[in-house]
């Protein structure tokens, strides 16, 4: 009797801490993402308004808050309306430009260096402008969420602080990360319940530093022995035939063992990235989730390494059978090719090309559908599940406020290349 | 054929307000024309007519509706079957089952393939016809200038000799009568082809058998086309040939088809993972095949020149067969057609002509032989 009431009462004490669910079942999911590939195929791309739609719908109606789920209001041609607009903004100065440095010479190509950092800019402001739509059509009881600040302050904040992740090799990352959030978090709006980050860097910086340090040295090593290699001296001593390892090895004295510690170093560097990558995913998730703040809400993420290990397990299975069933595919598509033509006219050379083109479309959607559909969702999923809420009778007090923003900003993005979801 | 409305029917929902983010408890009670919605005291709420309901995005167990053209977002949570379905047939715009947003998409899908499919089109036939029409437009001083940026960097890529030796032919005295003879040579070209287009012509030293044009009238005859020809005949089909350039724009007009291409390839389509591939062998394909094109049209223009000049328009032909030697027909990669190709295309515009070389004397062809003469 006492273990069953001890039971009972401990589970619902955990039904109570599991303020957030998914609800989405994964061969729904699967349906979206594969279909959508298909067509993305098949329209060269031009699906993507649709399928971004229905990836979004899916996971917002299917997680839940307290009970209630997410609404994705938003459609698939709001999205092509703004990339239309984007195009109609981008097309003019991309035409400026053009002529300007067709035109200018040595100045032009001053011209075409800074535009460079006028994209840049543009893909930041594009960025903050989207996170506004999305979020202007979310919908939860009733009331949307909307977004406040100024895209332009953001645009500059974030390529400033982008530039320091990149000249300090990502030392300046987690500061990076709290600073952008903080921005973005303090413009974010339940209705009338700000948002606001309380992430600090130092505590992802701590927890990264490791991860940060065992990735760089191996990189730096590769990098400071291709450094010591005089190339010119070693380029020289290729021509010409005999002893070339021995002439090389005089002309750049220790340049087998500098080759050779570039190579380690770089084959484990990427093995290090491969192997700490799912970790660094979710301690980044952790940190995410637990400094966000609507109101006086919080949130805490129990989402265990060890899951998302799984998660990425799963995609390299899925992978290894999806690149051993287009390779067998490919085999006998050359096996028809080689039968049908053999005489090296235009129209075989040409389907040799499409076959080569469509195998590389093929497994790059392939490789990125079956990430979308194992770690995207899987870790969607387990960090949603595994959220604890600090209160949540503030959530049924909050006043409407906002209105819906255009979707220009997911235009600039797309004709920019940054989809996201 | 429109079923009747499920007037009496009642079931309990969850109803937000669009005001305030509190959740309602509330019954539902469907009369003739709207969903009435009264509070768990028996109080009336709102009435939400059925011609202004619209389905929104849930999960699959609930049926969400909200209210068209309304100030807020106020929202019905309905987890009963049998009202949700009786909602679903009284309200002409709702389908649940999704069949008429299946519909819609189908259209999409079609029409998206379809503006993919036309667009490809427009890449393979008007990319090219557009550029045709605009490069007449672009005023001269622009494509000289176009010319001249294009010419410092064709000088840098090409110039590999010491500092001290000119890069052109002819400024040496020995090469004075060289020069004498490749200026009569051009100018008799240029009347023949009625060109009007100020040229900047000269021999430089390479030993590639070659020749370039720029936008902006620059020709470039490469010291090794000359060296090579065995007949003034065969250097003037190649220079007419050149002029055919010159004369059509084809430097404007592929610099206007890479920024069209660019557009439709680079900004509307192939903007998915792994459509780079598609991007980059549509865009290399279509310009070799653009590319082809006009070297086409420029031998036409050759054998039309050195028909009004007076010269063997069969040179050329001959010439490229023995420089290129007899390469297969083509390539879908190649900018230039099959020498083969051509060598048939020209040859079937012009009669073979006997006599000719009547465009330099014996003396001035070989002076023009001996252009580059001054500097080793």
């Amino acid at each position: 009797m006492a273990v069953a009431e001890t039971g009972s009462a401990a589970g619902a004490a955990n039904a109570a801490a599991r303020h957030v669910r998914f609800i989405g079942l994964e061969k729904d999911y699967w349906r979206v993402v594969v279909r959508g590939a298909i067509l993305l195929m098949v329209t060269l791309g031009l699906y993507r308004f649709w399928l971004a739609t229905d990836i979004r719908r899916f996971l917002w109606a299917n997680t839940e808050i307290d009970g209630e789920s997410l609404e994705y209001s938003g459609t698939a041609l709001e999205l092509l309306q703004g990339f239309l607009f984007a195009i109609a903004l981008i097309l003019p100065i991309y035409i400026a430009f053009t002529i300007t440095v067709l035109d200018l010479g040595a100045f032009g190509n001053f011209i075409s260096t800074s535009a460079v950092l006028l994209l840049a800019f543009m893909s930041q402001y594009g960025i903050y402008l989207a996170r506004r739509y999305r979020l202007t059509r979310t919908v939860f009881r009733g009331l949307r969420f909307h977004q406040t600040g100024s895209a332009i302050r953001y645009s500059i904040c974030a390529v400033w602080w982008w530039g320091w992740t990149i000249l300090t090799l990502g030392f300046a990352y987690p500061f990076t990360r709290a600073a952008l959030e903080r921005f973005k978090m303090r413009n974010t709006w339940y209705g009338d319940l700000q948002g606001r980050f309380v992430g600090s860097g130092w505590h992802l910086f701590i927890r990264g530093f490791l991860m940060w340090l065992a990735v760089l040295i191996p990189m730096l090593t590769t990098v400071a022995a291709l450094l010591s290699i005089n190339w010119s001296a070693a380029m020289a001593a290729l021509r010409g035939g005999g002893d070339v390892v021995g002439r090389i090895e005089k002309a750049s004295p220790g340049f087998l063992g500098q080759l050779g510690v570039a190579i380690v170093g770089s084959a484990a560097t990427l093995a290090l990235i491969a192997l700490l990558l799912p970790a660094f995913h979710a301690m980044v998730m952790r940190w995410w989730i637990a400094g966000i703040r609507f109101g006086e809400i919080s949130a805490v993420a129990h989402l265990r390494t060890r899951d998302v290990y799984f998660a990425y397990l799963r995609f390299i299975g899925y992978l290894i059978a999806f690149i051993v069933v287009l390779l067998v595919g490919v085999f006998f598509g050359l096996l028809i090719l080689g039968t049908f033509f053999q005489d090296g006219s235009m129209l075989s050379e040409f389907v040799t090309v499409a076959m080569m083109v469509g195998t590389y479309v093929v497994f790059m959607l392939g490789l990125i559908t079956l990430y979308n559909a194992t770690v995207t969702l899987s870790v969607w999923r387990l960090t949603a599940n595994s959220i604890e809420l600090s209160d949540t009778r503030p959530i049924g007090q909050v006043k409407a406020a906002g209105d819906a923003s255009s979707p220009l900003g997911e235009g600039i993005a797309d004709v920019l290349n940054l989809g996201g979801i | 054929m429109t079923e009747p409305i499920a007037v009496g029917l009642t079931s309990d929902a969850v109803y937000f307000d669009g005001i305030t983010s509190a959740r309602h408890d509330v019954t539902l009670e469907l009369n003739d024309y709207a969903v009435v919605i009264f509070d768990r005291a028996g109080e009336l709420i709102d009435q939400w007519p059925y011609a202004r309901l619209k389905h929104l995005s849930a999960p699959a167990h609930v049926f969400r509706i909200g209210l068209r053209k309304a100030e807020n977002l106020a929202r019905l949570e309905i987890t009963d079957h049998d009202m949700a379905h009786a909602i679903d047939l009284a309200c002409p715009d709702i389908d649940r089952t999704g069949t008429s947003a299946r519909q819609a998409k189908r259209r999409a899908i079609a029409l998206s393939f379809f503006a993919a499919v036309s667009l490809f089109a427009v890449a393979v036939y008007g990319v090219p016809a557009i550029a045709d029409r605009v490069a007449p437009l672009i005023p001269q001083g622009v494509e000289r200038r176009l010319g001249s940026a294009a010419d410092t960097q064709v000088r840098a890529m090409l110039d590999k000799g010491p500092r001290d030796r000119p890069f052109e032919c002819g400024t040496a005295p020995a090469e004075q009568a060289g020069r004498a003879a490749f200026e009569k040579l051009m100018s008799r070209l240029r009347n023949a082809a009625g060109l009007r287009v100020p040229l900047q012509a000269a021999v430089i030293r390479r030993d590639e058998a070659n020749a370039i044009a720029l936008p902006g009238g620059h020709v470039y005859v490469f010291k090794g086309l000359i060296d090579q020809a065995e007949t003034v005949d065969e250097v003037a089909g190649v220079i007419a040939h050149e002029l055919g350039h010159v004369a059509n724009r084809d430097g404007t007009r592929a610099i206007l088809q890479a920024t069209g291409l660019s557009l439709i390839f680079g900004i509307l389509l192939g903007d998915f993972v792994g459509g780079g591939a598609v991007v980059l062998a549509s865009e290399s394909l279509l310009k070799s095949a653009y590319s082809r094109g006009a070297e086409t049209r420029a031998d036409d223009y050759a054998v039309r020149t050195m028909q009004a000049a007076g010269g063997d328009p069969r040179a050329l032909g001959r010439f490229l067969g023995r420089i290129a030697g007899k390469a297969r027909s083509g390539s879908i990669f190649m900018d230039h057609p099959g020498t083969a190709d051509r060598v048939a295309r020209i040859d079937a515009m012009a009669p073979p002509q006997s006599g000719g070389a009547t465009l330099l004397d014996a003396a001035e062809w070989r002076a023009l032989k001996r252009i580059c003469a001054g500097y080793r």
